[in-house]
């Protein structure tokens, strides 16, 4: 199969996950002359400036998917199959719902180059000649410790995303905020912890509240392991203790959500799983961030416009978009700031 | 009635040991609802209890963030501190009088069936850990020149001398001790115990229990059964104490354990996993009911702890800020 018949035959399979946005056919062909110039460059030599250039898949690419966050692990693998890499993937101990269907809807040519075990297979280190990995500070460092020099390493850390309402009287954003917070249970590394709100926070606080719930009703929380139940009854607890002291911090709370309004300088802890901090945007927006900056993800802001993204193009955020499509990911995004499927080829040149 | 009196009550009633559990904590908690202004502003939203375990339980956290005193702030004498391992503020419990934590401490220690005499520690005497706690509690407990803390070749020395040690420690201090012994063994007399407690906070090193109380019998041949585990907390006065593996820990009279589902809040059924909540009669001077952040199982009375074990959370790649400070 060369690069056109991989991109029509993943689109086909792809198409049966409408919540993680699949990208056409067209789409990873485009995706692919972005990242490396040409759209037929995995197949065969072509020009590129003045000499002729092909670029080199890895023969095998080991992914090690994190959590249950399906939509970065959708990505990884089909950028894998993309570039014709054979794959192995280590699923997570937490389920991944659908996208563990995804290799039955493969066809046989691609389907044969993807190996998905909860294990990681005795001599998947040595046969893969890259490795992607997802996870904490702590996993990254493990595998990269383990990683052999010749072999290319990409990796995924943890992220934390924000959103940012500079200006919204009308209060059009929550709902959609509410949606950004929610979908995939805030597991996800574009899933927004802390909304700052230029005007009346407070307010947006109520509105954004009453959309959680909303959202909530229509999509219930699936059922928490107790743990989980555990660290957010703290968080509420620790919460509402505050909030009985201090008039300036309000908590709303419902089935499997949680908005907490605060004003303090504090960057706020998130349990996540729907538990999400309303505060008044601060001047020094950026420097508040300093101590997260590398660990910084999304943004989303409202309104989306490019002036408003600009103000923020230089705080550290791969990804600015506006409220509401915090989870829609195009294929070509710089997660974790870079080109990620150009940094997984090797190169070889043709100089005629 | 004043602190001063109310604690003199609390003194005598803790002397006799048993029975009336409800009606004393019922009495502190309307004595700090009264006197603790942010415990009053909490307690607001709930009603009067007429249960102990209705008692509004405030949040562990509540120590780090609020100065929780059911006594005027310029009569304060001692503070405590945890070590806080997240990088905020630590956990402050304010006293105006050490008199009830000293008798919750060496009560409730032979109470437990515990030996009185030939302790030794592995803990930070208390002039070198003011801010402490354990300190406080274990110069109590074990004699000034017992203190072995960062002296493992003074303390092997000493065990060898002594006929029945009972060794009081930290996780942590116990297994630098291991560490330092290298190939070295011990088999201490029988009747000789060792009092473990705290863990490994604030450190990158954790052992499970179990691999624990192995090096204990290999190190020390000091038996399961011979190892004690002390839960105690710095924001409490009162000490839970359980020997060996996959038992209950047990309170003193005048202290109890509630174990609650995190979503109801309602007390859970015999053999099911919940949030602790800790109640103690000797904590006058802050506040009586503590929400914790530890999961145990509900065992009759007792509570079977399981800790807490952020490693258990399934994550996807959304970063907690708590785990960047930590």
């Amino acid at each position: 199969m060369n690069t056109a018949d991989r991109a029509e035959a993943l689109a086909l399979a792809a198409a049966h996950f409408p919540e993680i946005s699949p990208p056409t056919a067209r789409d990873m062909l485009e995706y692919v002359r972005l990242e490396l110039g040409h759209e037929e460059i995995l197949d065969g030599f072509q020009w590129y400036g003045g000499h002729l250039s092909q670029a080199i898949a890895p023969r095998t690419i080991l992914h090690v998917l994190s959590g249950n966050t399906p939509h970065a692990a959708f990505q990884t693998v089909l950028r894998g199959l993309l570039l014709g890499s054979h794959n192995l993937v280590k699923f997570p101990s937490g389920e991944l719902g659908k996208m563990e269907e995804f290799p039955e809807l493969l066809p046989p040519g691609l389907a044969s180059k993807l190996e998905c075990s909860r294990q990681l297979g005795e001599d998947w280190f040595q046969r893969a000649e890259a490795w992607v990995v997802f996870g904490s500070d702590a996993t990254v460092a493990g595998f990269r410790a383990k990683c052999p020099p010749e072999v290319l390493f990409q990796a995924h850390g943890h992220r934390i995303s924000l959103a940012v309402v500079l200006e919204d009287p009308e209060l059009q954003s929550c709902p959609l905020a509410a949606r950004d917070v929610s979908l995939f249970e805030q597991q996800g590394c574009l899933s927004p912890q802390v909304i700052f709100v230029g005007g009346d926070a407070l307010r947006y606080a109520g509105a954004l509240a009453r959309e959680m719930e909303r959202f909530a009703l229509a999509n219930p929380v699936p059922p928490l392991p107790l743990d989980v139940q555990a660290e957010i009854a703290h968080a509420r607890a620790d919460w509402d203790f505050r909030a009985s002291g201090d008039p300036e911090i309000t908590v709303w709370k419902g089935e499997g959500w949680t908005v907490v309004h605060e004003n303090s300088r504090d960057f706020p802890v998130s349990p996540l799983h729907r538990f999400v901090f309303v505060k008044p945007l601060p001047a020094d927006f950026s420097s508040c961030l300093a101590r997260f900056s590398h660990h910084l993800g999304g943004l989303g802001i409202w309104p989306g416009t490019p002036a408003n993204a600009e103000r923020f193009a230089g705080a550290g955020f791969s990804r600015i978009c506006p409220i509401g499509r915090m989870q829609e990911t195009p294929l070509t995004w710089h997660a974790d700031s870079r080109q990620n499927l150009a940094s997984l080829v090797r190169w070889v040149d043709f100089e005629p | 009635m004043n602190y001063a009196a109310l604690e003199t009550e609390i003194s005598r009633w803790m002397a006799t040991g048993s029975g009336g559990f409800e009606e004393w904590i019922l009495r502190v908690h309307r004595f700090q609802r009264a006197r603790n202004p942010a415990y009053g502003d909490f307690c607001s939203g709930f009603p009067d209890p007429t249960r102990w375990q209705d008692i509004p339980a405030v949040p562990v956290s509540a120590f780090k963030t609020t100065g929780l005193r059911s006594f005027p702030e310029d009569e304060t004498i001692r503070t405590f501190e945890t070590s806080g391992t997240t990088g905020g503020p630590p956990g402050r419990h304010h006293f105006c009088s050490l008199s009830l934590y000293l008798h919750a401490a060496t009560r409730g220690w032979v109470g437990a069936g515990l030996p009185a005499s030939d302790l030794v520690a592995i803990i930070p005497p208390p002039g070198e850990a003011r801010h402490s706690s354990l300190s406080q509690m274990a110069s109590w407990l074990v004699p000034q020149d017992r203190f072995y803390f960062g002296k493992p070749g003074e303390l092997l020395g000493a065990l060898e001398k002594t006929a029945k040690p009972v060794i009081f420690g930290t996780a942590l201090a116990f297994l630098d001790f291991f560490e330092w012994m290298g190939s070295r063994a011990l088999v201490l007399p029988g009747g000789s115990l060792a009092v473990e407690t705290g863990g490994y906070k604030g450190t990158l090193r954790e052992l499970p229990k179990g691999e624990l109380y192995k090096l204990f019998q290999e190190r020390l041949g000091l038996p399961p059964d011979s190892v004690w585990n002390e839960y105690g907390m710095t924001e409490l006065s009162s000490q839970f104490y359980t020997n060996g593996m996959g038992r209950p820990h047990k309170a003193p009279a005048w202290a109890r354990g509630l174990v609650v589902h995190p979503t109801s809040g309602c007390e859970v059924d015999e053999g099911e996993t919940g949030i602790l909540r800790l109640f103690d009669v000797a904590n006058l001077g802050s506040v009586c009911a503590i929400q914790t952040r530890d999961l145990a199982i509900r065992r009759g009375r007792d509570f079977e702890l399981i800790g807490r074990d952020p490693a258990a959370l399934p994550r996807g790649c959304s970063l907690m800020a708590d785990e960047l400070l930590s």
